[in-house]
Order: structure tokens, then sequence, then C-alpha cells
């Protein structure tokens, strides 16, 4: 779904399979003045990528059931829309960095808030 | 001096502790060899006079050292005594006779020369003979008597030997084959030649079968290899053997093992043998699997309710409108979800009844008059859906106490769920209803707090499906509809 928002530039996907997880994460951004989009699955997510080329950022989590985890939608988000942005938020202590696609931003979860929409602010002034 | 001392028997009586060394004599009386047999030169040889052949038979039960007698003296009384007593002898006794012949030694009679073989083991010498010629031969028959004395101790000992040595072996196999660990035994070459019955119990292969190098066979294909190269390398280093291994049951599954093999060695080193035991560890390998599996699942559970925590503490600020209400908020809100959790612990956690759930998330709501009503089958509910509904109830019984049903003193609640579509090929419809009466008039909120997204949002996702909140003006409805799996996938 879409939430309008007055403001331009890259909107936000947020991929987390726990909702009450992914509604904090969308409250921050649209707190933050994103347009958010959201998805439970990265079959979901996928499906919402294709169909929203406004997408620039990709926050997802790593630990998701369905056909591909959040380490597997980064890198195919990293093969089919190269300049999106992509965060990846992992309840694991010691994430492998070398399973990571190039250019992602890792952080943990619970979300330090501030750090994240800090980095998303610059992503987002940088890609206007 | 007389070199056959003086006779040390009685007549008729047996005798002394010597008799295995003494010659014993039996001659007519006044028979003048018996003079001839004086040597002073010569040392005493001990000497038995008897006097018949049952004398003498007595003595050959007691093993007499020799017997010097005349041809002519066999021919008494008691010879088959004589005879029988010789026979009854043990296998290493064989008491040498000297028989001094009746005239001369050639030109026998068939019957004195079979009476003289009849004592088995008898020289014949003529009656007429040099003193140390007679000497002589009785000296050497006692030598020789000696000789079966000393082979006897021999051997009695090697029996012995061989009786230790059965007795030893049969403690061994009680030890190895009472211990609850198998055992086995190799050659310095790592080759196997010995396991105990715990083995063959265990793996329920033919006896011999894992000999050599066949045991490899019967570990887990996936540790064959590695169980190879610990073992080439104890055996290269002498270094002590161990490792964790999947053995082949008897019933055709894996059990882990742990296999420890100390070398035997010489006094100066060199290995003379490994010795190695296997003990079954499945049991305690298994615990401490799932022991891992638990911590990792506490793990992961832990960090979600504080991620959940997080998201309701930073929502419910994010949404107040002082301090003051989100502190009681926040409090009220992690309450119900320590609620939740202690629900589920009463259950198996990953399952509870919807029932016991309802109940215990409108507890804290319900005053002394009960307003609930509630119906609904029982039902199965997964600890994802059943913290969620917890958390969607508590929000809902908190806004009916402020704004809704509960505020006023004819209100109700009436909660039900019920599932559709029971019939064949269709899904099964799980459905959930909240419906307020007797309250206030209710108006739709200008904004929506973390409660309403909770109820309307987060609670369908976890049970994937669809939540409408109707701001009725007669009284709040909310109705869920997912499908059954829903409850607990």
């Amino acid at each position: 779904m879409m939430r309008t928002e007055t403001r331009e530039g890259p909107a936000v996907l947020v991929v987390e399979d726990e909702p009450l997880i992914r509604m904090e994460a969308i409250d921050m951004m649209e707190e933050a003045g994103f347009r958010v989009f959201d998805a439970g699955s990265a079959d979901q997510a996928v499906a919402l990528m294709e169909r929203h080329k406004e997408i620039g950022i990709l926050f997802t989590d790593v630990d998701m059931p369905g056909s591909m985890n959040g380490l597997g939608l980064a890198a195919h988000v990293r093969t089919h829309w190269p300049r999106v942005f992509i965060v990846i938020a992992s309840g694991v202590i010691n994430i492998d960095k070398a399973a990571l696609p190039e250019g992602c931003s890792v952080y943990p979860k619970p979300y330090p808030t501030n750090q994240i929409l800090a980095e998303l602010r610059r992503v987002a002034c940088a890609s206007e | 001096m007389n070199v056959l001392s003086a006779p040390s028997t009685v007549q008729g009586g047996l005798p002394g502790g010597d008799v295995l060394t003494s010659v014993a004599i039996l001659m007519p009386p006044g028979d003048a060899t018996a003079a001839s047999l004086r040597d002073p030169e010569q040392e005493n040889i001990a000497s038995i006079e008897v006097t018949s052949l049952d004398h003498l038979a007595d003595l050959v039960d007691h093993r007499i050292g020799a017997v010097l007698i005349t041809e002519e003296a066999l021919w008494g009384v008691g010879f088959d005594r004589l005879k029988q007593a010789l026979a009854a002898q043990p296998l290493w006794s064989d008491v040498p006779f000297i028989v001094l012949a009746d005239g001369t030694t050639g030109d026998r009679s068939e019957a004195a020369s079979e009476r003289t073989d009849d004592l088995g083991n008898a020289v014949l010498l003529p009656r007429v003979l040099r003193a140390e010629e007679l000497l002589r031969s009785v000296r050497s028959a006692l030598k020789a008597r000696g000789r079966q004395h000393d082979a006897r101790a021999r051997m009695e000992e090697l029996q012995n030997r061989e009786r230790q040595v059965a007795e030893s072996e049969a403690q061994f196999q009680a030890i190895a084959n009472s211990v609850d660990q198998m055992i086995w035994s190799t050659t310095p070459d790592g080759l196997h030649d010995y396991y105990n019955t715990r083995w063959y119990e265990f793996t329920g292969v033919p006896e011999g079968s894992t000999d050599g190098e066949a045991w490899n066979g019967m570990f887990h294909p996936d540790d064959q290899e590695r169980a190879w190269k610990i073992w080439r390398h104890s055996l290269s280093t002498g270094e002590p053997y161990e490792i964790e291994y999947r053995l082949r049951h008897r019933s055709g599954r894996y059990h882990w093992v742990l296999g420890r093999a100390l070398p035997m060695r010489s006094a100066d080193g060199t290995i003379l043998r490994w010795y190695g035991t296997c003990t079954d560890i499945h049991e305690i390998k298994i615990a401490e699997e799932q022991r891992q599996l638990m911590l990792a699942e506490m793990n992961h559970r832990v960090k979600n309710t504080l991620a959940m925590v997080h998201s309701v503490v930073s929502q419910t600020l994010r949404h107040a409108s002082n301090l003051d209400d989100a502190r009681a908020a926040i409090q009220s809100r992690i309450g119900s979800m320590s609620q939740a959790h202690d629900r589920l612990i009463h259950s198996s956690w990953l399952e509870a009844r919807i029932g016991d759930i309802v109940e215990t998330a409108i507890a804290p709501h319900r005053p002394e008059v009960d307003r609930f009503v509630i119906e609904g089958p029982d039902l199965p509910i997964g600890s994802k859906q059943a913290l969620a509904l917890t958390m969607a109830l508590h929000e809902l019984a908190t806004n009916a106490a402020k704004y809704g049903a509960l505020s006023s003193d004819e209100g109700k609640v009436r909660i039900g769920w019920s599932v559709d579509g029971e019939g064949e090929g269709e899904e099964e419809v799980f459905h959930f209803t909240w419906v307020e009466e007797g309250g206030p008039e209710v108006r739709e909120p200008s904004s929506r707090g973390f409660g309403s997204k909770m109820i309307e949002k987060a609670l369908a996702g976890y049970f994937q499906g669809a939540a409408d909140l109707a701001y009725d003006p007669g009284g709040l409805r909310f109705h869920m509809t997912a499908p059954l799996e829903g409850l607990t996938t």
C-alpha cells in the first residue's frame, strides 16, 4: 500500500515479516517524511518493486520465511535495480558481511532510529 | 660301612619320607648278593628291605625310588597285586626294577621273560655281579627315577601356569564383557584383532567381520574420512586417539559414540598394541544439540520480544499527547504482553487454546459484574498469533473502558469466533468479532494511535487475514477474517 506524502524523493520499501515491528518501521519512515510501501515477504517486496519505480530505498529484515530471506532479496534487488539503496536490519549479532551485496548498510534490531533516519535523509538528498 | 644303609622299615610297615629316594630290596634271606653291595668307598644308598610282593606293591603305591629283586622272588605270592600297583601309577611314574637273573641272563623261558616284561621298566642283570656294577645300576635307576620327579614337578608347574592363564583370560573376558563400553584392540599397525561382545551386541555384525580395517565401514559415511585421518595420526605419532563420530547401531540408525585409544608400550617404548573403547554418548549428544537449539530459539524469541517492546514503546511515545498518558499506556501494554507469555508458558509455548488466550487477555478488564459474552469453538492458536490477539484485545478493552461499552454501567461486549466453509473443497475461514453495545455514542477518532494500528493492521498481519474496525454510533465493531491455517502458521 502507499501512503501519500507531500514530499518528493525516493520512496522506501519496508520488508519485515513481524507485523508489529513492520508497523514501527513504517511509522519511523513516515514520520521522517518518506513515502512508504511495505511487504511481509521477499516475494511481495519484489512484486512491489516491479510496480513502483519510485522506490529508491529497500529497508529489509534478514530472517524471513518464504522463497528468499532478506539477504536473498538484497542480492536480487542489487542485480535488478542497481540504483536502489539497500538497508539491512538484522537481529543476528554476527552477520556474515561477505554474504551481503556491495554497498549495503547494516543496522541491528531493535532499530537505532536516529542513525537510520540520518543515513536515509543523506541518501534522499543525494538522489535529488 | 654298609653302602645300603640299615633297612629303615619294620616288616610290613610303611616307610618314612625318604621312600622316594630309597631302593626296595627283595631277596631270599642270606643271599650273597646283598653282601656284594657293601663298598666302603661309596656313599650310602637308602634301602628298604621287603619280605613280600604285597609289601613291595605298597611301596610302589608310595612311589618307591627303585626296586632290586631276584628273579625267583617274582614268582612269590602277590605278583598280581604288584602288577595292579604298577598299572595304577600316574603317567609320569615308571618304577625302575633291577632283576637279578635266576642263573644266566640268556636262554630264558617265555614265562620268565614275560614276568620280567610285566614289570615295565626292568633290567635283567646276572646274579654273579661285581659290587660296583650293581651299585652303578642302582644309582642310575635312582637317578632316572629322580628325573621322573623333576619332570613331574615341571609338568605340574606348566599345568599350573596354563590354569592361571585360563583363569586370567576368563577374568579378562568377564570384565571386558561386563562394562558398558565397547572395547577393542589392534596390532601396532592398527589392524583390529579383538572386540568385546558389547561391540557385537551394539553393531549386530557377525563376530570377526570387522577385524582388520573393516571397522571403518561401520562409521557414518560423513565421519569415515575424519576418523581415518585422526586414527592414522595416532598410529604414526603414538599420540592418544580421541574422536566423536556416528557408529551404525544394529537398528540401522547411527548413534553418536566417543572413541578413545591408548598405546601399550614395551620397556624400550615400542608400541606393542593399541587398546581402545567406544562409549555410546548418543543421548548426551542429542540432549546437547537440543539444548543448543533451545538456546538459539530462546535467543531468537527474546530478541523478537525486545523488538516488539521497542516497537510498542516508540509508537506509544510518538502518538502520546503527554508523558503521563504514555507511561500508563506503555506499562499496561507491556503488562498484556507479559500475560500472554505466562499463558503460553503454561501450555506448550508453541501453541495455546484460543479460549484461554481470550479469557486471559480480558481478565484485567473484567469488572465485578461480568460484561463480556464470549462464544467460540475450542481451537489451537500459535504463539505469535496468541501474543498479537492478547495485545489487540488489550487495546480494544482499554478503549472500551475509556470511551466505549465498559465506560457505562449497562454496556456489554460480545466476543465471538467461528469457522466457516467446512464443506468439501472450500477454504476454511476463521472469523473473529468484538461488538460493543449499550455504551455512549461512538465517534470516529480524529487520529489513529498505536491501539487502532495494532487492531486494524498488525493483528490481521499475524493471522494473514483482513480486519475491519467500524465506529458504529451504537457501539464499536471489530471483525477479522483469516484463513484457518493463519491461526497456527
